[in-house]
């Protein structure tokens, strides 16, 4: 999922003080599993900004409201006239609804509430780490399903920095050293020998900003040819 | 309660305004204790500030 | 014509004998030439840093270079730290177009253990791949494959940690100093040893791969310098005897320069040659070497 983590309180008041209505908008998928951007938190936030608002003197108007997606434009559909009422969205969703939100809704003014972090995992209940840097060209397959970009701090393919100590990174000892993750898991796999092998040489075309992707079922035949020519 | 009392904190409210005691059932004397802690905190820091916005605004 | 010393004293197989220099904070380059003046046929190459700790400074190239004009040979430590791959290539044939001829790749601390901790990492190619670039170079071609129009002909090495702590960490080293030969590497110098048995140990280990080795030692100035080097720098562990000694010692400045010369007079017959990273101590170095019978 995509982890993101709430803003600083200080901060999403600081965008929003000067407001005469505001609408939290949530999101009911990857934010609100990792507890920073669904109903739930939805609900806290509205009830810290009323209180808030309250003690500063102002009256703002503030709405509650969660879609299922906002990177997906069927689930704006129940919200599309509700938005007309208010002067902006606050949108607790990871940057790219908070940019869909804004590109569907437009021309109302949204306002990002969280932080987008990095794509990860539940590692345990109330704790997610990173696992998946999003670099468009898969390697798990050579390091024991442990990703060297993403879980090593200096994303090195051909083995460790001089770095790691006691199984842990220089960058933090809270953080594991990830070539002795992999140097254990394939032993484990009995697969030490993978390890010999010279890593490619990294392909930044893959990470190309803004990235896009087309299912084939879905390509535009006229595009094509306007693309051969 | 750890977090009902950051997000008091992040607005400004005293986050020892709400607390939470485990008291079992027939622990009266914990119970006239939690109370009378309650009791002196509220004293001590007055009426809740939203209260107090409340009357300005109104 | 390619005359790296460094090299010919290997050749010849003499015992080799390499210092570090690394530049200051600044333009101020008074410091360094006096390292140099001081080093100058004492040493048969000195290493200059890269923005070692990932401490911004003076670079490492444009200090080789000064080392040059002084008649003492560099060694260009060259870190993935800080440039992509286009950066790297150009640099190095900068470098080679200034008169350098040894090369040290290093993959680099990351910058949040220096002084511009919210600097981008870059590490586009790692240590590896750096030195599979730099044959490239000698070669005559750059990483795209496109031919240079004159060439280098750099004498690269690598660094390997001998003191890594777990199974994996220590095995992994040792299957990267493995790649690192594949990759073009034709020396090595070591992370910091303080304990001649685990050096010993490693030797044994690398007997296989054929290829010299500098032992890295740090002469000692207190018994603070060593706790806190066993506690924060993976692959350092400082023996207590050794950490006695400081602590007992009246003259620390003697005993740490004598502790480093005996280091190194045990593991002489072990190696091809000594890598000492004085920090601060540079101009101490002839004093250790003397002391050492070098």
């Amino acid at each position: 999922m995509i982890v993101a983590e709430r803003k600083l309180f200080e901060q999403i008041w600081e965008s929003v003080k000067d407001l005469k209505s505001l609408l939290v908008l949530g999101c009911g998928t990857c934010v609100s599993v990792c507890q920073s951007g669904g109903e739930k938190e939805v609900g806290l936030l509205a009830s810290e900004l009323r209180m808030k608002s309250r003690l500063a003197g102002k009256e703002i108007k503030i709405g509650e409201a969660t879609i299922e997606r906002q990177c997906d434009r069927e689930f704006f559909d129940s919200i599309k006239d509700k938005v007309n009422e208010y002067d902006a969205i606050l949108s607790m969703a990871c940057g790219a609804g908070v940019q869909f939100s804004a590109e569907v809704l437009e021309p109302v003014r949204v306002i990002p509430a969280l932080n987008t972090r990095f794509i990860g995992v539940t590692v345990e209940e109330g704790i997610w780490a990173e696992r998946c840097r999003a670099c468009g060209n898969c390697v798990l397959r050579d390091y024991g399903g442990i990703c060297p970009i993403t879980i090593c701090a200096k994303s090195l393919v051909n083995g460790p920095c001089g770095g790691s100590k006691n199984g842990k990174c220089e960058a933090s000892q809270e953080k594991d050293c990830a070539w002795v993750l992999i140097y254990n898991r394939l032993k484990k796999q009995n697969r030490l020998d993978d390890l010999r092998r010279d890593a490619p040489i990294k392909d930044y075309t893959t990470q190309t900003h803004p990235g896009r992707y087309v299912n084939e079922a879905y390509r535009k035949p006229e595009l094509e040819a306007q693309h051969a020519e | 309660m750890r977090q009902a009392k950051k997000l008091l904190e992040e607005i400004g409210i005293e986050p020892e305004r709400v607390e939470m005691f485990n008291i079992g059932a027939s622990d009266a004397v914990l119970f006239a204790k939690a109370a009378d802690q309650m009791t002196e905190c509220a004293n001590r820091l007055g009426p809740s500030p939203l209260k107090k916005a409340r009357g300005v605004s109104k | 014509m390619p005359n790296s010393k460094l090299k010919q004293a290997f050749d010849k197989g003499k015992f080799v004998v390499t210092a570090e220099a690394g530049p200051l904070k600044g333009t101020f380059t008074e410091e360094i030439e006096e390292v140099a003046r001081v080093l100058k046929g004492k040493v048969d190459a000195l290493n200059v840093t890269d923005q070692q700790s990932s401490v911004m400074r003076l670079g490492s190239l444009v200090t080789c270079h000064l080392l040059i004009d002084r008649g003492v040979e560099p060694i260009f430590q060259v870190t993935c730290r800080d440039r992509n791959r286009i950066a790297l290539q150009s640099d190095l044939l900068s470098a080679w177009v200034l008169g350098v001829e040894n090369c040290v790749a290093l993959t680099g601390d990351l910058p949040s253990s220096g002084d511009h901790p919210h600097a981008k990492p870059v590490y586009d190619l790692d240590s590896v791949q750096l030195l599979q670039v730099i044959r490239g170079l000698n070669e005559g071609h750059d990483m795209s494959g496109n031919e240079l129009k004159g060439k280098p002909d750099f004498f690269a090495g690598a660094v390997v940690n001998p003191g890594a702590d777990t199974e994996a960490a220590y095995e992994l080293q040792i299957l990267k100093m493995e790649k690192k030969i594949a990759a073009g590497a034709r020396f090595f110098q070591t992370q910091a040893i303080f304990d001649p048995n685990v050096f010993a140990k490693f030797m044994k280990r690398v007997e296989h791969l054929k290829v010299p080795v500098l032992a890295g030692v740090i002469p000692l100035k207190s018994a603070g310098m060593a706790r806190f080097m066993n506690k924060n720098v993976a692959g350092i562990n400082v023996p207590e005897a050794m950490i006695g000694r400081m602590t007992k010692a009246e003259d620390k400045t003697r005993t740490g320069i004598e502790l480093c010369a005996e280091l190194i007079k045990s593991i002489k017959d072990l190696c091809q040659g000594v890598h000492v990273m004085a920090i601060g101590w540079e101009k101490k170095v002839p004093d250790i070497l003397a002391a050492a019978g070098l």
